[in-house]
């Protein structure tokens, strides 16, 4: 039996007197494509933040493949394959478009330091390949054209793309991504569906943090929803749009 | 035990001006977030205006006093709002830190070219005398400087907590964005605290002034003293920066009784590193709580400085073709040794470019990596026998040990703990050269040092020397342009902008900035060897901490994160007082002068504003590619 790609075990976290994250559980099977969703301040991202030990959990725990990720700094749980995303797109100024892309393949470059610095011909090659694939993603998503250009010049929503392809950059075994479409218009949001979609089914995990429902209910196979730090249900979209607590909850919060 | 109380007493009195400089520093950083380096400026700046009004003009003590500090303060506000409000605002952490650096310089150079480069004492305020308390006698100076001190805590404390614009001040320091919604000119907060500090310092400084003299870069002594004490005592806690620097100037004074005059600073800097290793925040770590963030700066807008890749190998050929033929020219004497000088500093900026430029880590201390290849090389080359190649390769091992043990200091370090501990290891490395005098000859220097030479070969002359570091430099510049170009320039940028990012992507931060310390700390102890060879002689002032802030300067001014840049500044800061002989006085200001107006008309630099245009230029056939989406 495989294990399940991510486990959240009555995670909690606590910002001094603020629970904002309350005893949560869950678990996503491998290869699936789920979405985080609830009113603003919910505790999404703090939850995120916690599963990448950004903020640890103050109670519970986290395994990822089966591994408890307790007490991993960030770049060993990057080192296992989980890749995250933030909610305020964080491209690498100082940078261009390209090279954001590529910083993202950092655990993937095999050549010795010393062997770039000499440019040794391996040690090209591999740069040339990385770029290759770097490009295609980037053209993938309307982004090639801007290749040389200040990644911190691109709006919002492009920056945000970016960052995607980024992370894809660093071959993910499962991805977490906090609201990758806010800031896109509604064609350039159903690009990033199907692209999505296309990730998941080459087989890499994916848990995404969304508002818009049309597209949550439209790629997700599992839809978890937090309200005011609490886990109120998990379940297939059907079975959540159908469910009063879930809409309650959205009632309250936007009523 | 009356000596122990002679001894205490005498630490309290110049703990007293520790503890003042600390005073402004955390009065500063409270509102502005900033450690304000030029402090202890002020404090010459006040002493010197006090020579002028009371030894000068003649003027009775407390009329003298009082214009010195209204016009301290008058020049304070100046630099102020046309350099440290305006760059707080617009400047990451660890740039602001290299901006008042750079004020502390061309305050330094202004007090330099008014006052000239020999110590000045001011008379005691009220005779010579002593007061006599049985077996103990206290110079009345040390009472006037106590009291001052009292008067001035009192006074700023009533300020902040008992009046109107004391909560006003209060407020930016907690929330400066809320504080600016409620209606409060955050940018005015900012510069009546720079005024406060600058009245601080004055006071301090004409206080101190009778009882040690004082000359145009005691400011730097002061600044560092009081950044110390402000560590010790936990940044921007009032009560901590007095006791922080009364413990200071206490243990200093012990330190130099029982143990050695000699390394009263060694114990206090080691003191600290081990302070900031077992409690970075300080003993009293104070300021109100801010909310923990996921990101630990605003995030900065940098250019994105690159060449394009066709015409690299061109430009480079020319340079260096260009750089290489000089020697051959007629040119005016003493241009050639100027340009080896250049070219051996130049390798040293190049590692500092990759540290700072690159991996964004603050290094106030380079020129304490310098000081360990030269002594290094040169000690085993005069008093070993060693052949200069083996001594070189010893220096730049012991720098590498000493790096990686730095970097168990500062390796979670940032901003401006980061750069106070690489100013305490410069200073560390500063009070050695000067304290282990049967090693290093002491403060009059090492002399006899050999030439450089590989197998047979001696580089005796300016021009052998310059095409040596000429051809050095060239081959660490490809070298890195290549690493650069590749993941490890990745990795480096992207811990310089955004660490947590860049881990979440797996980047090892710590070991990317271990490896970026290694490499400039390395090329810093090449550079120091080099220069020990090129002069025969190696004395501490060549390369102490005045020395990290001059290659700074140089980086800046070149361009940060550039490479080559660095040679220009380098060539700049040393050829122009080789040129126009009369600008050596005004060096120091015009280093400092640069190195802020730099920072804030041309944050690009020089070489990088040149491959900017280039890059232009290049893209300006295939612009039709040119447009953002929206
Ligand atoms: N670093 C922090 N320190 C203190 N409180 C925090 C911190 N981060 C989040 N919080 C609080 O935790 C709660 C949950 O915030 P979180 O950002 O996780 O919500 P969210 O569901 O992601 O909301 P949004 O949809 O707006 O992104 C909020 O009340 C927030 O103020
Ligand atoms: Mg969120």
């Amino acid at each position: 039996m495989t294990s399940p790609a991510l486990e959240v075990l009555d995670v909690s976290r606590r910002f001094g007197g603020l629970l904002a994250v309350d005893q949560v559980s869950f678990t996503i099977a491998q290869g699936g494509l789920s979405a985080l969703i609830g009113p603003n301040g919910a505790g999404k991202t703090t939850l995120f933040n916690a599963i990448t030990n950004l903020f640890p959990p103050s109670a519970g725990e986290v395994r990822f493949l089966g591994e408890s990720l307790a007490g991993l700094a960030g770049d060993r749980i990057a080192r296992l394959g989980l890749i995250r995303t933030f909610q305020s797109a964080r491209v690498f100024p100082g940078m261009t478009v390209l090279e954001n892309a590529l910083a993202g393949a950092c655990l993937h470059v095999r050549a010795h330091p010393a062997a770039q610095m000499l440019r040794l011909p391996g040690a090209r090659a591999e740069e040339r390949k990385l770029r290759g694939k770097a490009e295609a993603l980037l053209d993938l998503i309307g982004l090639l054209a801007f290749r040389d250009s200040a990644a911190t010049d691109l709006p919002m929503g492009a920056q945000k793309n970016l960052e995607v392809v980024r992370a894809l950059m660093a071959n993910p075994r499962m991805l977490l991504l906090d609201e990758p479409a806010a800031g896109l218009n509604d064609s350039e949001t159903a690009d990033l569906a199907a692209l999505l979609t296309a990730i998941r089914d080459t087989g890499v995990t994916i848990m995404v943090v969304e508002h818009n429902m049309s597209l949550v209910m439209g790629i997700a196979d599992q839809v978890i929803v937090l309200d005011a730090g609490k886990l109120v249900a998990v379940g297939s979209p059907t079975e959540i749009q159908a469910n009063r607590r879930v809409i309650e909850a959205y009632v309250g919060a936007e009523g | 035990m009356s000596g122990f109380l002679q001894i205490v007493i005498g630490g309290l009195s110049q703990g007293g001006v520790f503890a003042a400089v600390a005073l402004g520093f955390s009065l500063v950083y409270r509102v502005t977030g900033v450690v304000n380096l030029s402090q202890g400026a002020f404090c010459v700046l006040g002493a010197m205006a006090m020579y002028y009004f009371q030894v000068v003009f003649g003027w009775p003590t407390p009329i003298a006093a009082f214009a010195a500090i209204v016009s301290v303060v008058a020049f304070g506000l100046l630099v102020g709002v046309s350099t440290f409000v305006p760059a707080v605002s617009t400047l990451p952490v660890s740039s602001t830190l290299v901006l008042t650096a750079g004020l502390l310089t061309f305050l330094e150079g202004v007090a330099l070219i008014v006052w000239g480069n020999q110590p000045y004492a001011l008379p005691p305020f009220s005779g010579e005398a002593p007061v006599v308390f049985g077996a103990l006698r206290i110079p009345t100076q040390g009472l006037w400087l106590a009291g001052g001190t009292v008067a001035m805590i009192a006074a700023l404390w009533r300020l902040v907590y008992r009046t109107s614009l004391g909560r006003a001040l209060q407020a930016c320091a907690e929330n400066a964005t809320a504080a600016r919604l409620m209606g409060i000119d955050t940018k005015r907060m900012m510069l009546i605290s720079f005024g406060l500090a600058a009245a601080i310092g004055a006071t301090s400084g004409l206080l101190v002034a009778p009882i040690t003299s004082l000359q145009f870069d005691s400011g730097s002594f002061f600044t560092t003293s009081g950044f110390i004490a402000v560590a010790i005592g936990g940044m921007g806690s009032f009560a901590g920066s007095v006791i922080g620097g009364l413990t200071l100037g206490v243990a200093e004074q012990l330190a130099a009784y029982y143990v050695s005059s000699l390394f009263a600073n060694t114990l206090a800097l080691l003191l600290l590193l081990a302070m900031l290793l077992w409690r970075p925040n300080g003993l009293f770590s104070s300021g109100p709580a801010r909310r923990v963030d996921v990101r630990s700066e605003a995030p900065v807008h940098r250019a994105v400085i690159r060449l394009p890749d066709g015409r690299m190998i061109g430009l480079a050929l020319a340079l260096v073709i260009g750089l290489g033929v000089m020697p051959l020219l007629p040119l005016p004497n003493g241009v050639l040794p100027s340009l080896a000088i250049s070219m051996i500093l130049f390798i040293a900026v190049l590692g500092l470019d990759v540290l700072m430029g690159w991996a964004g880590q603050v290094s106030l201390g380079q020129a304490g990596f310098m000081a360990i290849g030269g002594y290094t090389a040169a000690i085993l080359a005069t008093t070993y026998d060693w052949s200069p190649l083996a001594g070189v390769a010893a220096g730049v091992a012991l720098a590498l040990v000493c790096a990686l043990l730095l970097s168990l200091v500062t390796g979670k370090l940032r901003g401006h703990y980061l750069a106070l501990a690489t100013l305490t290891f410069g200073l560390l490395v500063d009070s050695l050269t000067v304290g282990l005098i049967d090693l290093t000859g002491g403060p009059s220097g090492l002399v006899g040092i050999p030439s450089f030479g590989v197998a047979g070969f001696d580089f005796d002359t300016p021009a052998s020397m310059y095409w040596l570091a000429l051809a050095l430099a060239a081959i660490f510049v490809v070298l890195l342009e290549g690493g650069m170009r590749s993941k490890f320039g990745r990795d480096l940028q992207a811990v310089r902008t955004d660490q947590l990012a860049a881990a979440a992507l797996g980047v090892n931060v710590g070991r990317v900035k271990t490896t970026a310390l290694c490499i400039s700390s390395a090329l810093a102890s090449l550079s120091g060897s080099l220069y020990a060879f090129n002069f025969h002689f190696l004395s501490p002032e060549m390369v102490a901490t005045p020395r990290s802030f001059e290659m700074i300067a140089m980086l800046v001014l070149g361009g940060e994160g550039t490479l080559v840049g660095g040679l220009f500044g380098a060539l700049a800061l040393t050829l122009l007082p080789t040129l126009v002989q009369g600008l050596a006085l005004y060096k120091t200001m015009a280093e400092g002068a640069l190195l802020v107006g730099t920072f804030l008309l041309l944050p690009e630099g020089l070489f990088g504003r040149f491959v900017l245009a280039i890059a232009r230029w290049g893209k300006a056939g295939s612009m039709a590619q040119g447009k953002l989406p929206t």
